[in-house]
């Protein structure tokens, strides 16, 4: 996972913001409890996404305590815990994730980022045994997709079976969300658009990295190296996904952070977007409209 | 049942305006129109199904408590969603009518496949046509499956494919405009043309048309 789905804060109520914190920190503080202090590297605000969606998809107590950062322990901050394991399964998606990717990189990238991969990897061995040894369906599907993923490359896949691999990723672990049978449904669609939309931003992200490396890029093929063209054309993709996800998740019963999920969904989305398709290659406008989620919310 | 005014998402002490808003804003966020062929359309239902009951209910229960609405014959429009299974089951049904002048191939089988969510067998069969047998329907049964299946990119193409085979057929253009307005980003995503951030070049155009069009005799 890459920190794509975040929730755009301007637009988030103080009080969500420190509640989407406060979950940020739980999840960190429960990989320390049951990983130790290591495992707080591979933290990142997807996962924190997928918690919270465990947490607003069921009723068990939750409940948020002033207390100390897991990491700096100078820094004080919210911290959220729960009863029931969407905080533990977040966190052993987190780690079981970060060794694949680890796993990824050493296999095919240069050698310092080589060496560094093997370094964390040494670092987080344990770490990962143990998610393993508690949760091996995560691990089964995490190392399936990477074997398809790495078939869907070799064979320069087209952009739905290059993406194919993540998404099912995602819809099998959002499956696992609820017990109910037409959630589960919902839950699959919902979670199999979440996982092509951070699949295609991050092919996107690095497009111009893969043009110039001559790596592979599910983009590439329809506009060659034409950059512009390219990018309008992946943000053509990434709004189709995104539309698919908003149906699935306006179905969904959402019994707490329902604000939060809805910024991310409805604003951090768009935003996000922007970010990597609008600003980084038409600097003239970068500043000239700030807030184009607002146009909607408004 | 649930509280019928949860359900809407308002207040019980709303107006009936409100209420009426309210239904019209679900109705249209659930409408079959949005969600079929996305693999979604029976939750879909079930949800139009649980608004339109409340919605049925709240006016109902005001109609029999105050007696002097204004407006007390108003029924629901969208009622008729509410016991219509023709959109969670039979989504293809209405196919049969136009197969005969559209298509000189039988694809009853592979709608009936695809209504029961057999898309990979249904997709099997069809990637048995030969290039020479694929007409329009062939495409647009394509564009289906992908569709459903979360292939979003080749049921663009498919149903681009399609709709260009026979700009005539409904059913072929519905599914290649509602993709192609998701692909703009109204419907969620980030909408790169908008009005206030218009090029200057935009501008002199739009300047030099205006300009074009005017008869006073003291421009140009």
């Amino acid at each position: 996972m890459f920190g794509y789905l975040q929730p755009f804060r301007d637009e988030l109520k103080m009080k969500d913001n420190t509640l989407y914190k406060s979950v940020y920190c739980g999840l960190c503080r429960s990989l320390r409890r049951d990983y130790g202090i290591k495992s707080s590297l591979t933290l990142s605000y997807d996962c924190t996404v997928l918690a919270m969606l465990y947490l607003s998809l069921h009723d068990t107590p939750c409940n948020v305590t002033k207390g100390r950062c897991t990491v700096n322990p100078l820094k004080k901050c919210m911290l959220c815990s729960c009863d029931g394991e969407a905080l533990s399964f977040s966190g052993a998606v987190s780690v079981i994730m970060s060794w694949h990717k680890l796993k990824d990189t050493m296999n095919d990238s240069g050698f310092i980022k080589k060496a560094a991969a093997a370094v964390l990897r040494v670092f987080l061995k344990g770490n990962y045994r143990r998610a393993r040894k508690k949760y091996p369906l995560i691990d089964e599907y995490t190392s399936e997709m990477m074997e398809q993923q790495n078939d869907a490359e070799r064979n320069g896949a087209g952009i739905d079976r290059a993406a194919d691999p993540t998404a099912k990723l995602i819809s099998r672990l959002c499956e696992s969300f609820s017990p109910d049978a037409a959630e589960k449904k919902t839950l699959a669609v919902f979670g199999y658009y979440v996982g092509r939309w951070i699949y295609l931003m991050d092919a996107c992200d690095d497009l111009e990295k893969d043009i110039r490396k001559k790596n592979f890029n599910p983009f590439i093929a329809k506009h060659g190296e034409d950059i512009r063209e390219t990018m309008k054309y992946c943000n053509e993709v990434l709004n189709m996904t995104a539309a698919q996800l908003i149906m699935a998740y306006e179905l969904l019963e959402l019994h707490r952070f329902k604000a939060i999920l809805d910024n991310i969904i409805y604003n951090g989305i768009p935003m996000q977007q922007k970010k990597l398709i609008r600003d980084r290659y038409d600097k003239r406008n970068k500043h000239r409209d700030y807030y184009p989620a607002l146009d909607n919310s408004e | 049942m649930s509280d019928p005014y949860k359900v809407l998402g308002i207040s019980p002490h709303a107006s009936d305006d409100e209420v009426k808003q309210a239904y019209r804003a679900l109705a249209k966020k659930y409408h079959p129109d949005r969600y079929g062929e996305s693999g979604l359309a029976s939750q879909a239902a079930e949800k139009m199904k649980e608004i339109n009951e409340a919605y049925d209910r709240i006016m109902k229960q005001r109609k029999e408590g105050i007696p002097y609405i204004p407006e007390d014959t108003y029924s629901c429009p969208y009622n008729n969603y509410s016991n219509n299974t023709a959109y969670t089951n039979n989504n293809y049904s209405g196919s049969q009518s136009y197969q005969s002048s559209s298509s000189s191939r039988d694809y009853t089988a592979i709608y009936r496949m695809i209504n029961e969510g057999r898309l990979s067998e249904a997709e099997q069969i069809l990637n048995g046509y030969s290039p020479t047998e694929r007409d329009a329907e062939w495409y647009y049964l394509m564009g289906t499956i992908s569709y459903s299946k979360g292939w979003l990119e080749e049921a663009f193409n498919y149903a681009s494919t399609a709709c260009h085979m026979a700009p005539h057929v409904d059913k072929y253009r519905a599914l290649y405009e509602r993709i192609v307005q998701q692909r703009s980003g109204t419907q969620g995503g980030y909408v790169t043309t908008r009005g206030g951030a218009a090029d200057c070049c935009d501008c002199i155009s739009c300047l030099i048309c205006t300009d074009c069009l005017c008869n006073c005799g003291r421009c140009s």
